[in-house]
């Protein structure tokens, strides 16, 4: 779904090389060498970018250390390993779609959701800036999609919303969408807001794209990034895993209150992310109005999240059978509010 | 005697076969490594025969790209090489080029690609073949340089065209180091293909089918995607064996078939008889 679409052919390397790590870390949490808790974070994306804020502010000003967490950040290889990652036990806690996490659980592996990172989706279709396309006239288009699950699960959404089949459009992935999008060589591209938008608008002098979503094209206002640990480190673990939360919350809350210093620190610890710092701060100042339900609470999910996210999962036939909402999540390491 | 030889050539592969695969099953199974993490052999052919309906088409289409831009890498590979031992002025000139060409990140290739030539199969086999020529470039250019100079010179001394020459001494001087090349860019072509479908693909494909499969964690669809991949890459390796071991029977034999020799040459020997 996100900006670059790696090798999946690594995957396999990854997945047995990740299995002899496991091997060697059979202890989940490891004392850090200051007395502090180590906490092994995997990323969802091979590189950092503004997403990742959170996490940075928590270890650039000091939030895990008051926490006595050292949290050290682990990048996967491609956009599918994360999950592998964190059920071989080579991370502790990780940074996942709800559609990874579900597909996960659904392969049997024992993931746990301990928090959402988003509360809402902004997952959206987007057409160049000036395009006259509407999102009712979907078919026979070209779709840009990254193939990942989320993005699929999303899709059947939009499929279902316009009366439309898979068959009567074409799902186009590649390495990267805004030079496809701007290009004419697909009709609409398919990300998250804060991706899109400032790469569009970065592309094209600051011109906003065509944007379509939520109830325009039929998809749920659901969250679509968590914090997944797996259930045995949960039970093993439980005061790291509140710990890391109540931590991560109050470098959360610090970034949003200091939205530019937050970018400054990103920028600080990343200089070679790739990213602008235009970027960053037009794509943080996009994520901070996901990370609050309609209550102004973080973190907290909800079962019906999940019932909603099974419905598309079911119809993409990525799972089998909807299991129980409550197997996928947990709030009981949700800090106070 | 035959047989003899036959079993002796396959047994030797078969048997490394199998131990990749019984080292395989003993990991998994001694390591308990979880089957989301590493599958089973057999859960990884059943992947594929499963899925058998679905994988088929998309494995079709990676064949097609694998055999369309290997025989254009190849069209182009040999043309370079013989264009640039005919023309030292010009393999100077060009060699650089193609070593850069060489250097380039094919992942950072795909993308212009994908915006000129679209979707379809073109960025695909040009991306395959950007893979293939340069080896076949490589090892035609040192063969038509290397071919025996006093082969060359009682050529010359026979009176022979510089085509006739090309043809009967030159061609079959570098066709060894040719199908060196062949072999390399033969394993080289399907990498080329997978990269090529993940740099951009409609609808859906190996790779992408791989990728999606290890999002959901399904370890036993990845690897046998995996081997599906690999099966591609070794029967084209294979073929390519079986082409080298045709186009040079003077490997296995000193004396060429009566029906190879020239029919001046014959006649010459009947009339001889015939005395």
């Amino acid at each position: 779904m996100k900006k670059h679409f790696l090798r999946a052919t690594l995957t396999a390397a990854v997945l047995a090389s990740s299995g002899i790590v496991a091997a060697s870390m059979t202890t989940a949490a490891s004392a850090g060498s200051m007395g502090t808790t180590t906490v092994n974070f995997a990323y969802d994306f091979p590189g950092p970018d503004m997403e990742l804020i959170p996490i940075v502010v928590g270890q650039d000003q000091g939030f895990y250390k008051a926490a006595g967490l050292t949290v050290k950040t682990e990048f996967p290889a491609n956009t599918a390993t994360t999950s592998s990652m964190l059920a071989a036990g080579s991370a502790n806690v990780g940074f996942i779609t709800t559609a990874d996490m579900a597909d996960a659980i659904a392969s049997g592996a024992p993931l746990l959701s301990i928090a959402n990172y988003s509360m809402s989706n902004n997952w959206t279709i987007f057409a160049k800036p000036g395009s006259k396309l509407t999102a009712a006239n979907l078919k026979g288009k070209k779709i840009f999609s990254w193939g990942d699950n989320w993005t699929n699960t999303m899709m059947s959404f939009v499929l279902k919303h316009a009366g439309l089949t898979s068959k009567q459009i074409t799902i186009v992935t590649a390495s990267n969408d805004i030079p496809l999008l701007m290009n004419g060589s697909v009709d609409f591209d398919t990300s998250t807001t804060n991706y899109a938008v400032p790469g569009i608008e970065g592309a094209d002098h600051g011109l906003k794209p065509v944007m379509f979503t939520g109830s325009q094209i039929g998809v749920p206002n659901i969250p679509i990034w968590v914090y997944a640990v797996t259930k045995a480190y949960a039970a093993a673990h439980p005061a790291t895993a509140k710990a890391f939360l109540s931590a991560t919350l109050a470098a959360t809350k610090w970034a949003i209150k200091n939205p530019a210093a937050a970018v400054a620190d990103f920028v600080k610890m990343y200089p070679n992310s790739g990213y602008t710092k235009a970027y960053s701060t037009t794509g943080w100042s996009l994520t901070i109005p996901l990370l609050t339900n309609a209550a102004g609470k973080f973190f907290v999910q909800s079962s019906s999240q999940w019932a909603t996210l099974d419905q598309g999962l079911l119809a993409t036939k990525q799972i089998k059978s909807a299991p129980a909402p409550t197997t996928y999540y947990t709030n009981a390491f949700v800090p106070a509010q | 005697m035959t047989w003899r030889r036959v079993l002796k050539g396959v047994l030797g592969p078969i048997i490394s076969l199998v131990a990749v695969v019984a080292i395989w099953q003993a990991i998994v199974v001694w390591g308990h490594v979880a089957p989301y993490i590493a599958p089973r052999p057999l859960a990884a052919f059943r992947a594929i025969t499963s899925n058998w309906s679905v994988l088929w088409p998309l494995t079709s289409w990676t064949i097609k790209e694998t055999v369309y831009g290997f025989v254009a890498g190849v069209v182009l590979g040999v043309s370079f090489g013989v264009i640039m031992a005919k023309i030292p002025f010009l393999a100077r000139t060009i060699y650089p080029v193609l070593i850069m060409s060489q250097a380039i990140p094919i992942v950072a290739l795909a993308l212009p690609l994908v915006l000129i030539l679209g979707f379809s199969l073109m960025p695909k086999v040009v991306i395959v073949a950007w893979i293939v020529f340069f080896p076949v470039t490589v090892n035609v250019l040192d063969g038509l340089n290397n071919v025996d100079k006093d082969l060359l010179t009682l050529s010359r001394v026979l009176g022979a065209s510089k085509f006739r020459t090309f043809v009967v001494i030159e061609i079959p001087g570098a066709i060894t180091p040719l199908f060196s090349g062949l072999k390399i860019g033969a394993t080289y072509a399907v990498t080329g293909a997978i990269i090529a479908e993940l740099a951009a693909s409609t609808g859906s494909s190996l790779a992408l089918y791989q990728h999606t499969e290890a999002g959901q964690l399904n370890a036993a669809g990845v690897y046998g995607t995996t081997i599906l991949m690999t099966a591609i890459g070794m029967s084209w390796f294979l073929l390519t064996l079986g082409a080298e071991y045709l186009c040079t029977p003077w490997r296995r034999r000193s004396v060429a078939r009566r029906g190879w020799r020239g029919a001046k040459n014959s006649s010459a020997v009947n009339n001889k008889q015939g005395e």
